[in-house]
């Protein structure tokens, strides 16, 4: 049944090498990308130089409205790269801006801007130039340049092949002894199945014998009033808490079928399964892309002695895991706070960042605790088409906890109500607002009408 | 500006150059850089030292308190950034210094075993602390780490009523060395240790102990090992308490169990004390906090007559700092400093809001 302590150490060698190959594959597209971006810098710096140099040759030549809109363009771009510095500046002293400074601020910048366009357009009211006229598109000579591309393919290439050779011998390894450990079954279409989970705590049946199925790709809700177990569930899938009977099966990224329960609370988020928690749970001596990076943990491949030497193999993986990161905050529209210390940040932006932690290890399923807990409405409505996106972007399943039923009601395709640890209802939102034993257990025992609530 | 200049450099604009070569700040900004300069100064002390320049005595109370910076520093990973209590501190460090020495003096090892033997002795040392903070946590953990100092001491003890460490002369790679070249040994560890854990606290290695130490079930659900990491934050700290034992040994050259205070509580409260006075999350903040515990008395205020006279004014002046820094900032010196920038920051971002709005209205 359970896997030998040899196949285990396979199926870690496995989980290295694929991280190490997937490593050096982001590190070659990462050079490649950089190479090519260097490339294009030169090549528009060579147009540049030589417009330039066209442009100041026939100057007379030029229109005075071209000249106008250019001027004006950049003395309107100048202010507006001063207001964003000050604005992100701000934002990253924590100083506290009042409504009043806030208003000040934008109108003086709005003025700002107004008198620009007046000023130039006074100062550049008299030009000698021909109002229409315009320069030819110099002709820039391109340097024959050999493809860097092909040499950083080539140079990683070798590496890459290399890793993938010792994964296929360790697969065949593993496949070898796969006969001997029987195989457990998980209905096809289906990520997550938890099946007669059972937990207490000393005489306590916290969650008891409850089962449920949820499909790859649903946003699924598990409601229930307070203290019926929902919170104790997650800590089950999670391995928060070792499950005291009961099966949870999960579909890994191979198409594996895993029981978690054999899996080590630390090692679940390489199924990618991830939380978040009820009490926003960030390091707040840390900016907002560190926490994001805390996230990526798993994935660098370089161990202590490379942290500690900040070896090349470990600079390269935190370009690669930051770049990520990056990506994620500006997903999240959280790129504005990158740089700012998680500590005195807004509840709703702490929240936000919780989330888009779940984001840093490609998802397969993600379970928010309580997203909805302290935010006001319209951060509320926002949450619920941010999850949809999420679902839809990262292609993967969402667990979610949660109190406020128009939340749920709202984003889940399908509801697992559940009372003292056992099952209530199951459905679509819809059969759950109607289902006689959901509104008994929310409501109580003397609700008689007709519950459209 | 003239108008055909501000077209063209509208119209083609130059990229943004990089910062001119030799950008002294930047340069300064690293941290490695500033740890290599300080070593430099630390290193300089000496020489001025042996050309008459600075009194001797102030260069060997400088490399004494080196000595209990290291062994700060560790306590800082551990402390600050993992968040596990220690009260074990001179039991780490004694038993790194009596094992040498037994090797040295008793078997008559050459220094290179001496070294890696002791390593391997505080490496197993941390890794059963760490299984240890694993089951206990907080108080409780430091408790525990107090009653393991004791026992080592006292193991200490029995085994010979009282060690005698009387070191003459130390031979280094066939070289005699004097104080005086232990104190540039001294410096050079202090720097490698220095940037070594600065390079692991912006490194995945450190923000993982920073998650750990904030809530240990956020961290597990990123897939941080609490083992991996609260077994490494103990063994780096045994490993640094054990090179200062070694380098105390090497340098103070006289000492016994009987007699020296080293192995006491009082050597764990005052590492405790100057990485809390200092700051838990700065390694500078705790070298100055060892400074303050350690090197205030021997360094400066021994040259002053009435403390002198009453050297228990010192220990109160001490106390009175540990009160007043705890009460006011309990993220210590480098708290200190850090909110003084903050509050300028904000004051040049108050002045810098008024200038853009006021010249408008």
């Amino acid at each position: 049944m359970s896997a030998t302590r040899a196949e285990r150490r396979l199926l870690e060698k496995a989980r290295r090498l694929r991280i190490e190959i997937g490593m050096l594959e982001a590190a070659r597209e990462l050079q490649i990308e950089k190479a090519a971006a260097k490339k294009a810098a030169r090549s528009a710096e060579r147009a540049r130089a030589a417009g330039r140099e066209l442009a100041e040759k026939s100057f007379e030549k030029l229109g005075a409205d071209e000249i106008r809109r250019a001027i004006t363009e950049k003395r309107l771009r100048e202010e507006n790269e001063r207001y964003a510095a000050l604005r992100k500046e701000i934002l990253l002293s924590g100083y506290l801006l009042s409504d009043k400074d806030n208003e000040a601020l934008a109108d003086a910048h709005t003025a700002r801007l107004e008198r620009i366009r007046e000023n130039t357009a006074a100062e550049l009211s008299e030009l000698s130039n021909p109002a229409q006229g315009q320069l030819p598109i110099p002709t820039v000579d391109e340097p024959e340049e050999t493809s860097s591309a092909e040499a950083i393919r080539a140079r990683f290439d070798e590496q890459i092949s290399q890793a993938r050779k010792r994964l296929r011998e360790v697969e065949r390894r593993l496949e070898s002894g796969a006969a001997s450990t029987e195989r457990t079954e998980l209905e096809e279409g289906l990520v997550l199945s938890v099946k007669e989970l059972k937990m207490y705590f000393g005489g306590v049946k916290a969650v008891d014998g409850l089962s449920f199925d949820v499909r790859e790709g649903e946003i699924f809700g598990l409601i229930g009033p307070n203290g019926a177990g929902k919170t104790t569930v997650f800590n089950c899938i999670t391995q928060f808490y070792k499950p005291t009977g009961g099966k949870l099966l999960f579909r890994g990224r191979e198409n594996e079928v895993l029981d978690l329960t054999k899996e080590k609370v630390h090692d679940v988020i390489l199924h990618g399964i991830v939380r978040t928690f009820q009490n926003v749970e960030v390091v707040p001596e840390l900016t907002v892309l560190e926490n994001l990076l805390i996230a990526g943990h798993r994935q660098y491949s370089s161990g202590i002695a490379a942290s500690a030497l900040h070896l090349p193999k470990l600079r390269r993986e935190e370009e690669i895991i930051r770049r990520k990161a990056e990506k994620v905050l500006q997903f999240m529209g959280l790129t504005a706070f990158s740089g700012a210390y998680a500590f005195g940040l807004p509840y709703g932006i702490l929240k936000k960042i919780e989330i888009a932690r779940t984001l840093m290890c490609s998802p397969r399923l993600i379970i928010l605790d309580e997203p909805a807990a302290g935010l006001n409405d319209a951060e509320t409505a926002e949450l619920a088409s941010l999850i949809r996106r999420i679902r839809d972007e990262y292609r993967c399943t969402i667990l979610l906890v949660e109190h406020d039923m128009g939340l749920v009601m709202d984003v889940c395709d399908r509801i697992c109500a559940i009372s003292f640890g056992k099952l209530l209802a199951f459905g679509t939102p819809e059969e759950i607002q109607t289902d006689p034993n959901v509104q008994q257990a929310y409501l109580g025992v003397e609700e008689d009408d007709d519950g459209t609530a | 500006m003239d108008i055909k200049q501000e077209y063209l450099s509208a119209a083609y604009p130059e990229s943004a150059k990089k910062a001119a070569g030799g950008n002294v700040r930047a340069v300064f900004a690293n941290p490695l850089a500033q740890i290599a300069l300080v070593g430099v100064v630390l290193a300089l002390v000496q020489f001025l030292a042996l050309g008459g320049m600075i009194s001797s005595a102030f260069a060997y109370a400088l490399g004494n308190t080196l000595i209990y910076a290291i062994v700060a520093i560790g306590f800082c990973l551990l402390l600050g950034y993992s968040g596990l209590a220690s009260l074990g501190t001179a039991g780490f460090i004694g038993l790194g210094s009596y094992v040498a020495f037994y090797l040295i003096e008793g078997m008559g090892a050459p220094y290179y075993v001496a070294l890696f033997v002791t390593l391997a002795v505080s490496i197993a040392l941390g890794v059963i602390v760490g299984f240890i903070s694993l089951r206990i946590e907080g108080i409780y953990l430091a408790i525990m780490t107090l009653a393991l100092a004791e026992i080592i001491r006292s193991l200490l003890m029995v085994l010979k009523a009282t060690i005698k460490i009387n070191i003459n002369n130390i031979v280094l790679f066939g070289v005699n060395v004097n104080e005086k070249a232990v104190y540039l040994l001294i410096t050079a560890t202090f720097i490698i240790l220095m940037a070594l854990t600065s390079n692991l606290i912006r490194s995945p290695v450190g923000r993982a102990m920073l998650a750990m130490k904030d809530s240990t079930s956020a961290a597990q659900a990123m897939g941080i090992s609490l083992m991996k990491y609260r077994l490494l934050a103990f063994v780096i700290s045994t490993i640094y308490a054990a090179m200062g034992g070694l380098l105390y040994m090497m340098y103070v050259r006289n000492m016994t169990t009987a007699t020296s205070t080293l192995l006491t509580l009082s050597t764990s409260l005052n590492i405790l004390g100057a990485v809390i006075i200092g700051g838990a999350k700065s390694l500078w903040g705790t070298t100055f906090g060892t400074f303050i515990i350690y090197g205030l008395q021997s360094m400066f205020l021994s040259k002053i007559r009435f403390f002198v006279e009453n050297p228990a004014f010192i220990t109160m002046i001490t106390g009175l700092l540990i009160i007043v820094v705890v009460m006011f900032f309990p993220g210590g010196f480098a708290q200190m400093l850090s909110s003084l920038r903050l509050w300028l920051r904000r004051k040049r971002v108050e002045r810098r809001i008024r200038d853009y709005v006021g010249n408008e209205s």
